[in-house]
């Protein structure tokens, strides 16, 4: 008896274990993965490569540059709100999280963060500096409530190989269309010539990407889809035109079919199409296959922002940025956190090899950036690039839900005007129940 | 009659070889994904970006393996799983047992109704109560605990309902007899009746420790901290941005290493699991 006893009491004093923050301790919780194996204690910032490598150095050259502050990383899986959500009903955020532009609306609403305009400015971020993207996107109210890590877009990556023997090429830029109806001919032709087709799409588990190049197409038409932030309107003629244009590439075979996003990106790579519609982060990874021998884009890569098919040069844009969760903090954890920003912020470039633009204009005005590959093609986005309006909430399932209905009536399942009045009426239920 | 005999023998040894067919058939079905995974987590991500049937040609490499090694929390995580899988198990053995006993062998006023809404639980999925719980457990500070990760688990109808179903199929005279040579109550429950329940219990012991070990959702959100991750949360929170083009080989080292356990789990008793399969099945 004198045994169960004592084990049961183990078994308590175990079970009770826990972990305590130190008082000159910060927490950062970030997404982008962990390779502590290639990254762990290196400081080298300068030689870092990728997303993880890049932002793994710089917060261990800041542990290093401050060693009077504890920075405990904590990584959480993609993207990390459920975890993010259930600190916070429990009193217990971190310090510092990695956020998607798009969903800071939902926690600033509910006053969840911390504006940190004062304090920012207080060591030395002016959010003047930011680019007109990333100001937009981090301000809510007339308050900033995020340091913006970055920038992203949906972009053409091409295979000029491919373009060229199309004849879609001239002194060397790829021919881009300038309205719908030129796209879907340059889609043809590009056929005809290859016997590939024009696009390269990852849309069987990625269906966001059809909402997001069905942003960027309104926002040039200046159709205003979201003029009241708790109800969009997308059964408008321009939508409808936008949707028709997507179903008559998929119906003439001038898109790949049911790819995921892998399989589209392994596609591209091995020559399945001219024009993959991804984002920022892959064009260190296409570059770099453009540099060998023998492949299918071997010396034949170049990346453009959505190509202007309307009145108005426009793109849709989201980013990364740095929140801070409302909670109590020692004065020590609060300079630290503020000193952790301001290092951030001074080491945006090293960011920006990443792939995703940057988010202050010193940066993408300067010539370190330029210099790197294709990045001065795309720089512009960070003047033409336009979030959602800053007020509306649940950005990323209404994402899905249009995707949802998009592809529904992409492949022939709905109508183009039945699809886009069940994805209206989705969001608009959406966001009506909102707490 | 010999006839007969010879031909149903035929017949039975012609079906036998048709189900053994249709058995390897489907083995092979489960298999391969899982041979094609380990094949995976044998190239290098670059490699498979390119072309994932590179996977058949060499060369291949245990780097995915050393970044899980080397590179993240791993054994703490893989430390975590067990405390709590562990004590999970022993919780619920321990729980269901004391209620299964309670429930078959003692006479109290409301028993059956009490039984009934313990039953209720098995029809309650757990998302439908995980905010109640989410907030019943910071309240209690008990989040970033093992507490807090292995006590919603104890709470386990099913095994009530095993347990109890069990202490029922003992004959009443095995008691009997105990007290007759003076034997308290616990002591009939202890040292007589619950030896005698030790295939239900491997079973629901088996059952606990799977559950537990594979559960992500709980631990997600209950245990935020790095290191209280269990084993799947961690293993989650090292993927990249887009693993599934930009870091395949490491996503399916991370898929083999978390299963491994599982595995070992299953070589040692695996006369138990099939045991406690076709138990429940019955």
């Amino acid at each position: 008896m004198r045994h169960l006893l004592a084990t049961l009491l183990s078994c308590v004093a175990l079970a009770s274990c826990g972990v305590r923050q130190a008082p000159n301790e910060i927490v950062v919780q970030r997404f982008f993965g962990t390779c502590k194996a290639e990254y762990g204690n290196r400081t080298d910032v300068e030689n870092a490569e990728g997303e993880c490598g890049i932002m793994t150095t710089l917060i261990n050259r800041f542990s290093a540059e401050n060693p009077d502050v504890k920075v405990r990383v904590s990584p959480v899986a993609w993207p990390g709100y459920n975890q993010l959500a259930a600190q916070l009903a429990s009193g217990d955020p971190p310090d510092l999280v990695t956020m998607h532009l798009s969903a800071i609306s939902d926690y600033q609403s509910r006053k969840l963060l911390e504006p940190l305009d004062k304090d920012l400015r207080a060591v030395g971020v002016d959010p003047n500096g930011f680019t007109a993207a990333s100001l937009v996107s981090v301000s809510k109210q007339g308050q900033i409530y995020g340091l913006p890590i970055d920038n992203w877009a949906p972009l053409w990556h091409i295979n000029m190989n491919y373009f060229r023997q199309a004849g879609l090429v001239k002194d060397g830029k790829p021919i881009l269309p300038r309205s719908p109806e030129e796209l879907l001919a340059h889609a043809r032709q590009f056929k005809q010539a290859t016997g590939k087709p024009y696009f390269v799409q990852a849309l069987a588990n990625e269906r966001a990407a059809y909402t997001r190049n069905l942003y960027t197409l309104l926002m040039q038409q200046s159709v205003d889809f979201f003029a009241d932030p708790q109800q969009v309107k997308l059964q408008s003629p321009e939508t409808k035109q936008v949707v028709a244009m997507f179903r008559q590439l998929y119906v003439e075979d001038l898109t790949t079919k049911n790819q995921d996003y892998a399989a589209a990106t392994n596609g591209f790579i091995n020559g399945a199409g001219g024009v993959y519609l991804v984002g920022t982060w892959m064009i260190g990874d296409f570059d770099a296959e453009s540099r060998k021998a023998g492949r299918p884009l071997t010396n034949g890569y170049a990346v453009m922002p959505w190509p202007q098919l309307y009145a108005r040069d426009a793109t849709f844009i989201d980013g990364h940025a740095w929140v801070m969760p409302v909670r109590d903090r020692t004065p020590r954890q609060r300079d630290a956190v503020f000193r952790l920003l301001k290092f951030l912020a001074d080491h945006d470039f090293e960011w920006s090899r990443t792939g995703h633009l940057p988010a202050y204009k010193a940066v993408i005005e300067s010539e370190r950036f330029n210099a790197l590959p294709h990045r001065s093609e795309i720089a512009k986005i960070a003047t033409t690039g336009m979030p959602l309006p800053s007020a509306v909430q649940r950005q990323f399932p209404v994402q899905d839900i249009i995707g949802e209905e998009m592809a529904a009536a992409i492949t022939g399942h709905k109508t183009v005007d039945a699809a886009l009045a069940d994805a209206e009426h989705r969001v608009n239920d959406l966001l009506f129940h909102l707490l | 009659m010999t006839t007969q005999l010879s031909s149903g023998a035929v017949g039975r040894g012609l079906g036998d070889r048709v189900i053994l067919a249709a058995t390897i058939a489907l083995a092979i079905v489960m298999v391969l994904p899982m041979l094609w995974a380990v094949g995976l987590s044998l190239k290098t991500n670059a490699e498979l970006l390119v072309d994932t049937n590179s996977v058949l040609k060499a060369p291949w490499t245990l780097r995915n393996y050393y970044d899980i090694l080397i590179g993240s929390g791993v054994f703490r995580w893989l430390l975590n799983s067990i405390i709590v899988s562990v004590g999970m198990s022993l919780g619920v053995l321990a729980l269901s047992s004391l209620a299964g006993y309670g429930f078959a062998r003692l006479e109290f006023p409301g028993r059956n109704v009490i039984f009934v809404l313990v039953l209720f639980g098995l029809a309650i999925p757990e998302q439908a109560v995980i905010l109640v719980r989410h907030q019943l457990f910071s309240d209690l500070n008990l989040h970033n605990t093992y507490a807090g990760l292995m006590l919603p688990g104890m709470s386990a109808p099913f095994g009530v309902f095993l347990m109890t179903q069990y202490f029922k199929a003992i004959p009443t005279e095995v008691d009997e007899a105990a007290m007759l040579d003076n034997a308290s109550r616990f002591k009939i429950f202890w040292r007589v009746l619950l030896p005698m329940t030790l295939p239900a219990q491997a079973t629901l012991g088996i059952f606990t420790f799977l559950h537990a070990w594979n559960d992500y959702w709980w631990p997600l959100v209950s245990g935020t901290n790095e290191q209280m991750y269990t084993l799947t949360v961690g293993i989650a929170s090292t993927q990249m941005n887009f693993a599934e083009s930009a870091g395949l080989g490491y996503l399916m080292a991370q898929a083999v290493f978390a299963g491994l356990p599982i595995l070992i789990v299953y070589m040692f008793f695996q006369k138990y699991i099939v045991r406690a399969v076709s138990g429940a099945a019955a």
